[in-house]
């Protein structure tokens, strides 16, 4: 059954048509790859499906229930989180703090006693967990913005989990990691997905998603261009002339 | 901070206690807004407006309770604070800087022109203060200021708080974790302008008279720059602050027209080699005697 289904989504800026009669039908409980060259239209499709944006035409839904018009901050109660391709973190503040922050949607403290000194470690725990999940529990007093690049990205991973997604969408989580980083990356969406959620990658390399994705969708110039199996991409004509221009296509 | 009044014992300078004690609230309400929420809001000293003329006008025109007169300024300014957010919603960084600056200079303008209930110009005359003696009124407020610092303590070590960092530091960031941001900088400017509202109620009765000159938009720069100078997003700096400049353009009455100046000067060279306020100065001043 499909988790998330879009169907005929657009989006232009001014003259520009970022996103072209999209359709995508997500399977619940898998990795979903979307892939292209830069400018096709990837990042786009991922700020219309979490709220970033609003299409301009189409329809959109999540576990049956309509989206369009919802924001970005309402669909996370329904369920979605993501990452950012340009890393998006609270720089200044700790990454515990950064943690604790990502569950906002599940603090339940009456708003006065905020204001009495009260034991606030409800989410301690399982923040520290998560931390330890990405590899960063030595480091949670530290401020975020002190990280290297690729574990700034783990961070943001770790702060989206924490709002507990059935839907977790990621935008290039690879871009600037070395091998040992891309590798632990995609051991943990795969431990992510076997946890249970479901999980969409905006890739521009195809070669990484490869291994982890059941099914990878292409998208170039705003248009659709194929889906299918990882193996069916690679071996697909048009993809591998969008990837290497029309040149070196037999 | 108890002992105070024992050390200072010319009526002057235990006046300047009061002022103190008062300025320590303003500076706690703008660092709610300011620091830990990351909202420019130049239109604090109409709030604090608000609290001194509702409070007042219900005192003298209508016969009111000071504390019921109290009460209904904290909720008068807090709403008011609500609706500036609301209106201001869509505007960050220098354009809400500008929207409530300009909101102040209103307030201002109405403060003068509204005379039917105001007085204008003119003022309000003989007003009292809640305790008679000053060295009392003093007690009162500094127990206030510290109620609020004890409340906001509690406030930005909860849940709360990391919601309320979360927005300064990235919008955008905090939407994708679920939070709705113009939902809590409303909370944010409503307890901040409910706080400066607070403060006003006591000031009137303090100076025994009520003029619009005392809420001009330069109040609005004075807490702004007890928040940075003392340290901005931490409890205790925008306290500093307060102390500091409530009492450096007294010390400095000595040097007469220079005194200005030597302010001017001082703010300056604070911003310039301590961005980050005197707190953040002591900490990079500690942490390098340790290692």
């Amino acid at each position: 059954m499909s988790l998330l289904r879009a169907e005929r989504l657009n989006k232009s800026f001014g003259g520009v048509r970022a996103v072209q009669n999209v359709s995508v039908a997500v399977p619940e409980g898998s990795i979903f790859a979307v892939i292209g060259p830069n400018g096709a239209g990837k990042s786009t499709l991922l700020n219309l499906l979490s709220g970033v944006y609003q299409p301009d035409s189409g329809s959109l839904s999540f576990n049956s229930a309509d989206l369009v018009g919802l924001r970005a901050h309402q669909r996370v109660r329904l369920g979605m989180a993501r990452t950012f391709q340009k890393i998006r973190l609270f720089r200044q503040l700790t990454l515990l703090e950064n943690v604790l922050a990502g569950f906002h949607i599940h603090q339940d403290l009456p708003l006065w006693k905020c204001f009495l000194p009260v034991a606030v470690g409800r989410f301690r725990e399982e923040a520290r967990e998560l931390l330890a999940f990405v590899g960063l529990e030595a480091r949670a007093r530290e401020r975020a913005g002190a990280l290297s690049y690729g574990q700034q990205r783990m961070l943001e991973i770790a702060r989206a989990l924490a709002t507990r997604p059935r839907l977790f969408m990621l935008d290039e989580p690879a871009a600037g990691l070395n091998a040992a980083e891309v590798e632990f990356l995609l051991q943990k969406l795969t431990h992510i997905r076997d946890k249970g959620a479901t999980v969409i990658v905006i890739e521009h390399n195809m070669d990484l998603v490869m291994n982890v994705a059941q099914r990878v969708f292409v998208m170039d110039h705003g248009v659709p261009l194929f889906e299918g199996t990882p193996r069916e991409v690679q071996s697909n004509h048009q993809v591998i002339e969008a990837y290497l221009g029309g040149e070196f296509a037999a | 901070m108890a002992a105070a009044p024992w050390l200072i014992t010319t009526p002057y300078w235990r006046g300047i206690l009061v002022l103190c004690a008062m300025n320590v609230m303003l500076a706690l309400s703008l660092n709610l807004v300011l620091g830990y929420t990351g909202q420019l809001n130049l239109g604090q000293s109409a709030f604090f407006a608000i609290g001194a003329y509702v409070s007042t006008i219900l005192i003298k025109t209508y016969g009111w309770n000071f504390w019921l007169a109290a009460l209904a300024a904290i909720v008068a300014a807090g709403l008011v604070g609500v609706a500036l957010a609301a209106f201001a919603v869509r505007l960050r960084g220098h354009y809400l800087a500008i929207a409530s600056l300009g909101f102040a200079v209103i307030t201002y303008q109405v403060l003068i022109n509204w005379e039917d209930v105001t007085e204008g110009v003119r003022g309000i005359y003989g007003i009292l203060p809640p305790v008679s003696d000053t060295v009392g009124l003093f007690y009162l407020v500094a127990g206030i200021a510290f109620l609020i610092y004890f409340l906001l303590d509690n406030l930005v070590r909860s849940p709360v708080g990391d919601t309320l960092r979360a927005i300064r530091e990235d919008e955008i960031s905090a939407a994708s974790l679920g939070v709705h941001s113009a939902v809590w900088k409303a909370f944010a400017f409503g307890l901040g302008a409910a706080i400066a509202g607070l403060a006003g109620v006591f000031y009137p009765g303090f100076v025994g008279t009520l003029v619009p000159d005392a809420f001009g938009i330069i109040e609005s720069f004075t807490m702004m720059a007890m928040v940075i100078v003392g340290g901005a997003g931490t409890m205790i700096g925008p306290v500093i602050g307060a102390v500091l400049l409530t009492f450096l353009p007294e010390l400095l009455r000595g040097v007469g027209e220079l005194r200005l100046m030597i302010y001017g000067l001082a703010l300056t060279l604070v911003v310039l080699f301590m961005p980050g306020g005197i707190v953040q100065a002591w900490v990079a001043v500690r942490n390098r005697l340790r290692s």
